[in-house]
Order: structure tokens, then sequence, then C-alpha cells
């Protein structure tokens, strides 16, 4: 009782103002749109860590000094740097989908859902950012620190893993950030493939409340907040693990 | 020795750079010649990917041209020493940088309307112009900061020099610091081109008639697996062809920049 009257000040209070936010009064359509913000942080809070992961496995790849390891991913991180990130999800979601979909034998076997193919595709592209940041990192690190490691008695892989990856990480963190906050950005082509995130669930009430311009302060007003968050939360990690006397 | 062991990757994968101007183009001459029906199929199709490709073109050039003004404006009020003249530009710059494109685009689109009314006439006002529009404010926004970060990056010792040689602020701004910044913000300005180019595809979101768009015209018409396969990978190839060139060439200048 206490929430519906809350809800109901707020509505008048706008419509004083001359904003149209009648539909929260609504059970089905303030339903759709909750659930919007509730899919686009689920979205983000899983594509973050993928994409970091495959960041790390491609800035090692391309910085193995194997070629058979580092020219297919060198290939795929330039693909996915310089295609649009809508015409990569179109080309997996009608694409590739469909492959999957005639290999299971139909599209009712199909186990990959709109939602696993945008974490997957943002994810990735994401993750091809990360790989450049971190391998300046990687390249930066002095070789006379690798050279100790390796007289000390490091193989290559714990080179990378004890050595140069922690240090590398620490020096990409701002360009892994403005990677994050890109990645918040992308998460929104999901409406092109019906993924009803926030965008789209927007997309669903003003087609019915003509309340465009309402639900556009809310979104820039969410996508700002989101953002904020994930540089606070960087800056804090920075923080965190800066090493007196070494790096900025 | 560590020279040595540097130099061998770096020359091989100078090829494959090379490789990477014709790469996706050669992938779908290839493929139309080996599967000759495919080909003549989308030999007939090519001009009206075309026709959506030179939109998205022209989205980009008007696009970047209103954001790179905009953005230099907005930048330079940003280091204003009035407050009522930076406190605008600073609220416009945090919102609209941390917009996503596609918020952006949607927005213009709808909120705006399909015709104005001028002087007694209805001038029709399309829906490319509104994503235009969309792309320019986030263009606008990018721009601000990469012209703030040029301009605070020139030492304050060249702004005293001015004040020393008797030059007001807008004319130091003019003829010493601006020039400078030209050169510094160049590769940041060429990766925001890039991606405003990217961003176009976004337009197809809205019925803009682009080559995303054309290509999904295209490969509903035809209904066959690899024709969608190859007109997706045609999108792929226009833009990575349009996209790689700029990529190449602003690590290039960054790397002159360093060096210099």
């Amino acid at each position: 009782m206490q929430d519906m009257n809350l809800t109901g000040l707020f509505i008048d209070l706008m419509s004083r103002l001359g904003l149209n936010y009648e539909f929260l009064a609504t059970g089905y359509e303030a339903q759709v749109w909750r659930d919007g913000f509730i899919t686009t942080l689920y979205l983000v809070a899983i594509t973050i860590p993928v994409s970091l992961v495959f960041g790390l496995i491609f800035a090692a790849c391309l910085t193995s000094g194997r070629l058979w390891l580092s020219a297919p991913v060198r290939g795929f991180v330039e693909l996915t740097r310089n295609t649009p990130t809508l015409v990569q999800l179109m080309f997996s979601f009608l694409v590739l989908n469909t492959v999957v979909s005639n290999m299971v034998g139909g599209a009712q076997n199909n186990p990959l859902s709109p939602f696993f193919w945008v974490v997957a595709v943002v994810g990735l592209h994401v993750a091809a950012l990360h790989a450049e940041a971190i391998r300046g990192g990687i390249e930066a690190v002095p070789s006379s620190m690798i050279e100790a490691a390796r007289g000390m008695g490091f193989s290559q892989f714990e080179i990378l893993r004890y050595v140069q990856i922690p240090l590398a990480f620490r020096s990409s963190l701002p360009a892994i950030v403005n990677g994050l906050i890109s990645l918040v950005k992308s998460t929104t082509v999901g409406n092109a493939i019906a993924v009803s995130e926030i965008t789209y669930a927007s997309i669903m009430v003003w087609t019915q409340r003509d309340n465009v311009v309402e639900m556009m302060i809310v979104l820039l007003a969410f996508f700002s907040l989101i953002n904020f968050v994930v540089a606070r939360i960087g800056q804090w990690v920075e923080r965190r693990l800066a090493i007196p006397g070494y790096g900025l | 020795m560590s020279m040595a062991v540097t130099q061998t990757p770096k020359k091989s994968s100078r090829v494959l750079r090379y490789i990477g101007f014709v790469a996706m183009p050669l992938l779908v001459v290839v493929w139309s010649l080996i599967d000759l029906s495919l080909g003549k199929e989308l030999v007939e199709w090519i001009p009206y990917l075309a026709s959506g490709f030179s939109m998205n073109i022209l989205i980009t050039i008007c696009a970047v041209t209103l954001g790179t003004t905009a953005g230099v404006v907005l930048g330079l009020m940003q280091l204003a020493p009035f407050w009522f003249v930076r406190l605008p530009a600073q609220i416009y710059v945090q919102i609209f940088r941390n917009a996503p494109a596609l918020v952006l685009i949607f927005a213009t689109t709808y909120i705006f309307p399909f015709e104005i009314v001028m002087f007694g006439n209805y001038l029709p006002f399309p829906d490319w112009v509104k994503a235009v529009i969309g792309l320019a404010i986030l263009s606008s926004a990018y721009i601000a900061e990469i012209t703030r970060g040029a301009v605070l990056s020139i030492p304050t010792t060249q702004w005293e020099a001015t004040k020393g040689l008797g030059f007001s602020r807008l004319q130091a701004l003019r003829f010493v610091i601006l020039p400078q910044c030209v050169r510094r913000s160049l590769p940041p300005w060429m990766n925001v081109a890039s991606s405003m180019a990217m961003g176009t595809s976004l337009a197809s979101l809205v019925g803009v008639h682009e080559l995303m768009h054309a290509a999904t015209d295209a490969s509903t018409a035809v209904r066959r697996l690899d024709f969608t396969i190859i007109a997706y990978v045609v999108v792929m190839a226009a833009f990575f062809t349009l996209c790689y060139p700029i990529a190449r060439l602003t690590r290039r200048l960054e790397q002159r920049f360093n060096a210099g």
C-alpha cells in the first residue's frame, strides 16, 4: 500500500512537470520495464567476466611469439575491431545460429538463445579491445625483468602468469575500464535480436504510451549510472593494486 | 639478441597486415567464382548493396563533420574561465559520452517529427538525417573530450609565453595552441571517425536504407542459406575495408608522434 502511494505521488509530481510516467501505475508495462533493467544488469554482469577472460587469453596468444597462435588471434582481433558489433551479431545470429540449428536437427533443439549470442558477440568484441590493451602492457614489461625471471628458472608460462600479466594488468587497467564502459553501451545491440533488455523494454512502453522523452531521460540516466559505477570500481581496483614505485 | 627476437615476428606480421587490406573482398570473389550460381545472384544484388553502403558513407561524413564542429566548440567551452559557459558543456559531455549510440539514434528518430512546417511548406525530415544527428551528438561528446585533452596537454609555459608576447587569450588559442592540438588529436579523432562509420549500421534498426538493411532485404528475397552468409560477409568486408586502413593509419601516426 505504501509502495502504491509512492508510485502515485511520483507520477503526479512528474505530470506536473509535463512528464508522462503513467505506465508505472499499470501492472504489465511496469513489470516489463523493471525486467528490462534486470536483464541489462544481468547481461553486463555476465559479459564483463567473459570479456576479461578472453581478453587475457587473446593477449597471451598475441605475445606468445608463435605464429600459429598469434596470427589467427591477430586476424580475429582486427576483424572484430573493424566491423560493427551489430553486423557481427546479425551474422552470428542469422548464420552461425542457423548452422547450429541444422546440426542439432531443428531450431527447437537449439540450446543457444539470443541472450547467449549477445554475450558471446559483445564479450568477444570487447575482449579484442582488452587484448590490445593488455598486449601493450605485456610488451611494456622491461626485458631485464623477464631475463631475471628466466634466470631464476621460471618457465615461459610461469613468466606470463607471475611476472608479465600482473604488471600488464595494472598498466592497462585504464584502457580496460574504457573497454568495459563501451561494453555496457554495446549491450544495447541485443534489442536487434529481441533480447528484452532496457532499450527493448523502453521501446515496448513508448510505442504504447508515446512518452519517448520521458523514457530517454531514464535510459540516459541509467547508462550514466552504470558507467559511473564501472568507472568507480575501476579506480578502486587501480588504487588497490598500485605498487609504490612502479607505473604511474 | 632481444632485437633479433622482436624483429622476426614483426616481419611476418607485416605481411599479414598487408593481406588484411584485401583479405575479405578476396574471400567474397573466390567464393563466388567457386560457386557460380551464387556468384551470379550476388552480382545482381551488388548495385543494391552498394546503394546501401553509399548511405553509410553519407551518414558518416555528415555526422563526423557536424560532430567535429560542435565537439571542438564544446571542448573549448569546457575550458572557459566562466562557470556558466563551462558547466553546460561539462554536463552535455558527461551525459552523452556515456550514452549508447543506439539509444541516441532511437531518441532522435522518435523525438523529431517526420516533417517540419516551414513558412507553410511541409518539408520532409528523413530518417537518415535523424540518424546523422544522433551520431553527431555522440561524436561531439567524444571530440569535446579529445579537444579538451589536447589543449590541456600543451605545456602552460606556452600560454605564459604568449601572454608575454602580448597575445590575448583567444589569439593565443587561435595562433599557438590549436595548431599544435590538431596534430595531437588527429589519431584519436580518426578513431572516433571510424567508430562512427561502424555506428551507422545501427541506423538499419530505425529503418534507414543502409548496407545492413540492404543485406537483410537481399537475403530475405533470395532465401538461400549460402547467399545469406555471403551477403553478410560482403557487409563485413565493406566495413572492414573502410575501417581497417583508417585503423592502420591511426596506429602509424601514433607511433610517429610518439617518436617525434
